[in-house]
């Protein structure tokens, strides 16, 4: 599992964002390290104790790397000549606190540090897309080939599929060998990989969407079969 | 006339540097809230306080400036702290492990300490950054020692044209750092780093006099 890093100017800042991807997680986490704040409750950053949370999140997976502003970037540039870790460390371009959510989220679900950091930086587009027509186009995944296994089901809960929901279907989809779509069965345009927490927050499919899951590969009966299941289900909520 | 900076005098450069962030604090700290985040006097006060703190007695330049710019990165909190360190841990490792530096050796670590610093925030010349005082004073002083003139002159020289460059910065629109967000409205106002590297060079043609 790859390890992920949190640097900030206010470890308030990076306890919150923290705490907030932790929700959407369940015992299967990844290391988080946090290097935030210079010490004596000064606001900044201080590039040693960033390399020493680069060194503690170490994993051979590689380390992806979340920064806020400014002297963050510095800090972390810097760092990269301190550790004494040699995976692979990534700086993540991602806004902070989408990037911190999806990171972890994809890092709990056992992606790998490229699929886990594009994951993140495709954050300001599905924002983007969730604002609206206004917004720049978002990606859309290419068209299933013949061949796929479909199911759809009735978004049940009361907030439709928000943060949580989501992150349970990536995660449940990290143990099946399929790419399975999640679209409006009404309106085929507004859709988003399974694998993508922030693809799937930003359709904001409210209560009695009509849902279509369309999978290709070894497993995508099953794992369409299983987001079906969740669905009519609430997400257990 | 000196020719040479030896070890006492390269930490007495730093003590007045310090002494120097801790008197324009509130200055430094009044152009910072111009066109960045108000804190560029407090961090280099309490980042050179504490390299003062940790110096001691040092046995070699490069140890020296190793602990001088480690203990800004760790303590001086805003980009700052990245910025310095850096010219200072390459000021270390070029200059090596000797008790005193002539001056083609003090130009070779300082030319050493601006490509660190332009390669750590990727800044050039005109971006309203401290490069804009920074390279002017190696300029100047490059020219001096080309000249003939002893250290003391070619710090001098250094230090005035470091001061040039800070006063250059004024008008410029700001390119790097949290200055740029402001835009067009940076200009009109000193760049904070510039005006601490001057009194960096200030210190320096101090401590060489």
């Amino acid at each position: 599992m790859i390890g992920i890093v949190v640097v900030s100017h206010s470890p308030d800042l990076a306890n919150a964002a923290v705490a907030l991807a932790l929700q959407m997680t369940g015992d299967r986490r990844p290391t988080i390290a946090i290097a935030a704040g210079a010490g004596d409750g000064v606001i900044g950053t201080d590039a040693v104790r960033v390399a020493e949370a680069i060194d503690e999140a170490a994993s051979p997976d590689g380390v992806l790397v979340f920064m806020d502003l400014g002297s963050a970037v510095l800090s972390t540039t810097m760092a990269l000549e301190f550790r004494e870790s040699t995976n692979e460390v990534r700086l993540s371009s991602a806004p902070f606190v989408e990037g911190i959510v999806a990171g972890v989220v994809l890092a709990a679900a056992g992606a790998s540090l490229d699929d886990a950091d594009r994951e993140a930086s495709s954050a300001m587009t599905a924002k983007n897309a969730q604002l609206g027509p206004a917004s720049p186009p978002v990606a859309r995944p290419t068209p299933e080939p013949d061949g796929e296994a479909v199911a759809e089901a009735t978004i049940v809960n009361e907030v439709g599929l928000h943060a949580r929901p989501a992150s349970l279907i990536v995660a449940r989809m990290a143990d099946f060998d399929a790419k399975v779509t999640v679209s409006d069965a009404d309106d085929p345009q507004r859709s988003a990989s399974a694998g993508s927490v922030l693809g799937l927050m930003g359709l904001a499919f409210a209560k009695g969407t009509r849902v279509r899951f369309a999978g290709t590969g070894a497993d995508a009966a099953a794992a369409v079969e299983t987001l079906r299941a969740m669905t009519a289900d609430g997400f257990g909520e | 006339m000196s020719t040479t900076a030896t070890l006492p005098t390269l930490v007495d450069w730093l003590t007045r540097f310090r002494d120097a962030v801790a008197e324009n604090q509130g200055y430094l700290t009044e152009l910072d809230s111009a066109i960045g985040d108000a804190d560029h006097g407090s961090n280099m006060t309490r980042g050179m306080n504490a390299v003062i703190g940790k110096i001691g007695e040092p046995a070699a330049v490069d140890a020296l400036f190793k602990t001088v710019g480690m203990t800004l990165v760790s303590t001086v909190g805003g980009a700052s702290g990245p910025l310095y360190g850096t010219f200072f841990l390459r000021i270390g490792t070029t200059a090596g492990a000797v008790t005193e530096l002539d001056g083609p050796a003090l130009s070779a670590a300082l030319h050493a300490g601006l490509g660190g610093v332009i390669q750590r925030g990727n800044a050039q010349p005109g971006d309203k950054t401290m490069v804009d005082a920074l390279t002017p004073a190696l300029d100047a002083f490059d020219a001096s020692l080309a000249a003939g003139d002893d250290l003391g002159a070619a710090a001098r020289a250094a230090a005035d044209a470091a001061a040039k460059g800070r006063d250059d910065t004024e008008p410029l629109v700001a390119r790097k750092g949290r200055a740029s967000y402001l835009g067009e409205r940076s200009a009109g106002h000193l760049d904070p780093g510039a005006t601490s590297t001057a009194l960096l060079f200030e210190s320096l043609a101090q401590a060489l006099k």
